[in-house]
């Protein structure tokens, strides 16, 4: 990427980023309306002037909820990748660093846990625990965990048969510390986009979980629960589908394009 | 190895992955049945919500049951006039002794089951006592209780003698968990029904859709349609987008009355507007303070507007109830005065009680109308200072923590039922209300036989409840149906909500594709299975020596060992019972522990562990609790749609993937690369459900180029088949491709970085031959890693585009399996995807070791 190209989706990413996140950060003490006040007399009005997005079916101000909305996106979304970084990196460094049964035994735990697929996975937590935010994000944080592992692993396994890594072998440093210094730096950017990814796979993923009524539960406003809500409406009320779907769209866009410069900046400087 | 070899070979194994799909997905569909022929419009598709768990009304009290087989496949005795009076059916007439305690009908003769059995008077003995014999595990028994015998005097006559005397015997006779069967059949007809109606069960598709036949021998005038079709479409907005797009011709409760308006001003449907028998109530726990207290329950019926949940809820579709009684039924007094909405007066109460401002859980179940009624009746409840925390509950997690243990403040549900007003009279019920006089009103009315006194207790019945609040009385559930302005005469709702199609017909001809039932040919996708691990096998023992496939398929083993074992205990932690779930509101505890029994649920957990564990050895997956047929079959039925689907997807976003992502290295920081990022950027940020809901509104609504979704089966000719998964499959692949295009990218710049290709760039090596013989090679390992982990995703990951596009797939039997506890479906479901996976994960580490030689070694160290 071209260092004004760079520049140019940076300052685009912070922009979109920050007018989200802020936004998600200003519902927490003011949004146009309450998000969960329901005026079933003015319900499914059009955007104007007193609702630039319109209502919804319950009357409820489609552009409060998708302020307030933010907020989960962002928590889970957040949280999860934590969660997936945090455990996955170490087990695919110790996969690629140790070998043999080590790394047969991490990956095929590794195997086990990723075809519990996503959806799944969520499902029986929510089945076991209960529907909700905490939940979607240990579930979608599980579900990044052999994610990490995996790109760690594979990447790691490269860079063991590098000539740096032979040589810090041959001078006697544990595997333990080429790992954390010679393997993880050369790993960073690649998980620092793995990580923008999941990020934003996490954005939409617990658009997913909401839309299947597993994410949070109302009346604390989610883009995917508004998004199943529109379905019906969609002939006459498309805006309803619309706006949440743009919200994931545009967000997740911001994100992944300041990810992106961010790659580009570290990795080719 | 020369670079372009190691290219070539990449390539290859990069297929690999589709391919071993693709072939499994070909073998499934080669050996269906040849095509079906287009047929005349005889035949008719009725979408409705609900899948039966099992086909015997006898057995299950499943509405969905008697909703598509009542006055179709099984009749009773008698059956409800529209009023909920009895009228013939079986019996074309009955007399009642003057004491009240002798009943007997004249049944209908030259009646015969759809197996030639005829029915006589020793039929319906049998079906009768067998209906109360001690182990029946008959949903309504009780309500037989009074009869002391059945007597078939002659052929055509069966007479009930009765211990007291039981007013609304009649009535109860008209349920369909009393519908006449015969002994020879009776046992089977969960899974293959054979009643006296003017429709023959033909197949039965699970997950998708039950097959009715017409029955040429019916005794009263035959039916007129050849076939009809159920299709199960629990999602309101692929109801509404099936309709649409003409998918099926009726939906029978259709689940969304949002969009009601919509049809109405559309030509080419017609809308019915009824009402139900069901009650649909704010359920107080009469047992747990503060709801013991009747100033609090009544300050909550004040507390209510029921005509704005109506409107917000029902867009104004359901009539405010005021107690327990359908307002369509003579004996209805209406009581919706006796609370108006006064949240003053509501505030009032409270206080009087010291109870103000005080907090409680409404836990709602599934259904849309529970959860949006929940949201307002929270909202008014806080206008009277009432704080209310919504939960929403799974229907196992439902009748589990709200209707068996009695865990709940308050909750929302339709009482479905006929006549139900009984179920206060139930000490064990889940709301807990016990009044003595309340029951002195019911044994009343079950003595009474005379009109006017059973309408004079009715009447006394519904001012009891309302006196008491017992519950907020909402509204009662409103009937819609929607349905083709071609087809008459299809009879909707009634009393037990029946779909009636004994004089439905079309009032055109154009022919309509039929959907026939398929045939899947399991044993032909397992021998291809076998001969493609085989080949892949003796290609590796060649490749990189036994030892190395001896160890992965070691590895393999102990894999899935460790897996079934992670399953069995994570998937028994799972609260809620299937045998409770399966026999649904209004079963008796004792017919749920003979179900428990039946169902081997009531071993301890490591027998049924071992057991599973000797099935899986065998390939024995087991039997499903909720379907009762081979975990097997139901599992192969699924993947003949999500194997292809797994496949096609695979397959979009590979080719879709690969130029743009080589495209974008090689034209780096170019207009092309710019193009290419800003579109991959863009697939990745949108959800595949959205784009599946913008596709199919686009295509299959608006434009009618495709259907909106379902899947007609393979027999209905590949074109279809493709044509059916095409949208779902774009909408799953675009995003993944997405991915896979900026991975690619990523990867191919992070190699040109390297020093070889900087040597071969100082060699003076043009751009795309660098690309292509240097940086490719080494940039295909991350994306195998990613294509490895698409596979399973998209195989089970795919439930929500499976709901948008109601395709009957493995992802939809996982979560259906989940939502109805039936355990063994999804411990199967994921032990195959464990396998599934780890496969993969085989073929991915062997096309590595193909790529990058150095991996090889140590691959196999």
């Amino acid at each position: 990427m071209s260092l004004p190209t760079r520049n140019l989706s940076f300052a685009i990413g912070v922009v979109i980023t920050a007018v989200f996140i802020g936004a998600a950060a200003l519902s927490l003490v003011w949004t146009p309306y309450d998000p969960a006040g329901i005026d079933i007399l003015s319900k499914l009005r059009p955007p104007s002037a007193q609702h630039w997005f319109g209502t919804d079916q319950l009357g409820r101000d489609v552009l409060s909820m998708i302020m307030a909305g933010g907020r989960n996106s962002v928590g889970v979304a957040l949280l999860s990748v934590v969660i997936g970084l945090g455990a996955g990196v170490p087990l695919g460094l110790a996969a690629a660093a140790r070998g043999g049964g080590v790394d047969e035994f991490l990956m095929r735990g590794n195997d086990v846990l990723f075809a519990f697929p996503a959806l799944l996975l969520a499902i029986l937590i929510t089945a076991v625990f209960g529907p909700g935010a905490i939940n979607a994000i240990i579930a979608i944080g599980i579900f990044n965990i052999p994610v990490f592992a995996r790109v760690t692993r594979g990447s790691a396994r490269v860079l063991w048969t590098r000539d740096y890594c032979l040589a810090a072998q041959v001078a006697g440093k544990g595997r333990l510390r080429i790992s954390a210094e010679h393997i993880l730096p050369n790993l960073a950017a690649l998980l620092a986009v793995q990580g923008t990814i999941q990020f934003s796979l996490g954005i939409i993923a617990e658009a997913g979980l909401s839309y299947v009524g597993l994410g949070a539960q109302p009346p604390t406003p989610s883009w995917g629960r508004m998004l199943n809500e529109a379905q019906t409406l969609t002939a006459s009320a498309p805006s309803l589908a619309w706006f949440p779907g743009l919200a994931i769209v545009l967000f997740v866009l911001g994100v992944n394009l300041l990810g992106d410069a961010a790659h580009g900046a570290v990795h080719e400087p | 190895m020369t670079p372009p070899a190691a290219v070539l070979k990449g390539v290859a194994a990069l297929s690999g992955v589709t391919a071993l799909a693709g072939a499994v997905a070909l073998a499934g569909a080669v050996a269906l049945l040849p095509a079906a022929t287009a047929q005349a419009r005889d035949a008719v598709i009725i979408g409705v919500q609900l899948e039966p768990p099992i086909l015997d009304p006898t057995s299950s009290p499943a509405a969905a049951i008697t909703e598509i087989e009542y006055g179709n496949v099984f009749e009773g005795l008698v059956q409800f006039a529209a009023d909920g009076s009895p009228r013939p059916a079986l019996a074309k007439s009955w007399e009642i002794a003057a004491d009240g305690l002798s009943y007997t009908f004249h049944l209908r003769a030259n009646v015969r089951f759809h197996d030639g059995t005829p029915f006589d008077s020793a039929t319906a003995k049998f079906s009768l006592d067998r209906a109360m014999a001690p182990d029946s595990v008959n949903p309504q028994k009780s309500r037989l209780d009074a009869i002391r015998a059945v007597l078939a005097p002659d052929r055509l006559t069966l007479r009930l003698t009765l211990k007291r005397r039981s007013g609304g015997l009649l009535q109860s006779l008209a349920w369909g968990a009393f519908a006449m069967v015969a002994p020879r059949s009776a046992a089977a007809n969960a899974v293959d029904p054979v009643g006296t109606g003017p429709f023959k069960f033909l197949a039965w598709r699970r997950g998708d859709s039950l097959t009715l036949t017409r029955n040429a021998d019916y005794w009263g005038v035959p039916a007129r349609l050849q076939r009809a079709t159920f299709q199960f479409i629990a999602d309101p907005s692929a109801a509404y987008a099936a309709l649409m797009a003409g998918d099926i011709d009726a939906f029978s409760n259709y689940p969304a009355p949002e969009s009601i308006a919509q049809f109405q001003a559309d030509k080419r449907f017609v809308v019915f507007v009824g009402s139900t028998e069901g009650e649909t109530l704010l359920a107080l726990n009469n047992r747990r303070p503060p709801f013991d207290d009747i100033r609090v329950r009544r300050a909550i019926s004040y507390a209510l507007d029921r005509r704005s949940i109506i409107e917000g809820a029902m867009y104004g579709f359901g009539v405010p109830i005021g107690s327990h009684f359908p307002p369509q039924n003579p004996a209805y007094v209406d009581l919706t005065g006796r609370y108006a909405h006064d949240p003053k007066k509501a505030r009032e109460l409270l206080r009087e009680a010291g109870r103000e401002g005080f907090a409680a859980v409404l836990k709602l179940p599934p259904p849309s109308y529970a959860r949006r009624s929940g949201e307002i009746v929270a909202a008014q409840l806080a206008a009277a200072g009432i704080r209310v925390r919504i939960e929403n509950l799974e229907w196992a997690q439902w009748l589990d923590e709200v209707f068996t243990r009695h865990d709940f403040d308050m909750s929302i549900v339709s009482h479905a039922e006929p006549m139900d007003y009984d179920i206060y009279a139930r000490d064990d019920y889940y709301f807990g209300y016990r009044d003595a006089d309340f029951k002195a009103l019911i044994a009343a009315l079950d003595d009474a036989i005379d009109d006017g006194r059973r309408r004079e207790l009715l009447g006394l019945i519904q001012r009891k409840l309302a006196d008491d609040a017992v519950n907020g009385f909402l509204f009662q559930y409103p009937a819609l149906d929607v349905c083709d302005a071609h087809l008459h005469g299809i009879g909707f709702g009634g009393v037990l909500n029946v779909i009636e199609l004994d004089k439905a017909a079309f009032d055109d001809a154009s022919p309509t594709p039929g959907a026939a039932a398929a045939r899947p040919s399991i044993a032909a996708a397992a021998v291809l299975l076998a001969v493609c691990g085989g080949a892949l096998l003796l290609f590796a023992a060649r490749r990189f020596g036994p030892w190395f496939v001896a160890q992965r398929l070691a590895v393999l083993a102990a894999t899935l060992a460790a897996a079934s074992a992670i399953v069995f205990v994570i998937v028994q932690i799972v609260p809620g019972d299937p045998a409770r779930f399966m026999m649904g509101l209004s079963a008796e505890p004792g017919a749920v522990a003979t179900l428990r029994h039946q169902l081997g649920l009531d071993a301890a957990p490591w027998l049924r562990y071992l057991d599973w564990l000797r099935g899986l050895a065998h390939a024995d997956f087991g039997m499903s609790y909720t379907y009762r047929i081979p975990v097997g079959a139901l599992i192969a039925q699924r993947l003949q749609v999500s194997l292809p689907l797994t496949a096609y997807a695979l397959a979009l976003s590979t080719l879709c993937a690969l130029p743009l992502g080589l495209l974008a290295a090689a034209r780096r920081g170019r207009p092309a690369d710019l193009l290419v990022t800003g579109v991959t950027q863009l697939g990745l940020a949108v959800p595949n459900f959205w784009l599946g809901m913008i596709l199919a509104w686009v295509f299959a609504v608006t434009l009618h180029w495709v259907s909106a979704g379902g899947f007609p089966g393979w027999q209905a000719g590949w074109w279809a088949a493709f044509k059916a998964l095409t949208l779902p499959a774009v909408a799953l692949a675009m995003p993944q491709a997405a991915i896979l295009a900026r991975v690619l990218r990523g990867s191919l710049l992070d190699t040109l970085n390297e020093d070889y290709v900087r040597t071969a760039r100082a060699k003076g090596a043009g751009d795309w031959r660098i690309l292509w013989r240097h940086a490719l090679p080494n940039a295909l390992i991350p994306v195998m890693t990613i294509l490895g982990m698409q596979f399973s995703f998209l195989l089970a990951g795919g439930v929500i585009i499976e709901n948008v596009f109601f395709l009957p797939g493995l992802g939809r039997l996982v979560f259906q399996a989940i939502v109805q506890r039936d355990l063994i479906v999804v411990q199967s479901v994921v032990v195959m995807l464990v396998f599934a996976v780890v496969s993969v994960s085989f073929v991915v580490d062997l096309s590595h070791a193909l790529i990058d030689p150095r991996l090889r070694t140590s691959g196999s160290a």
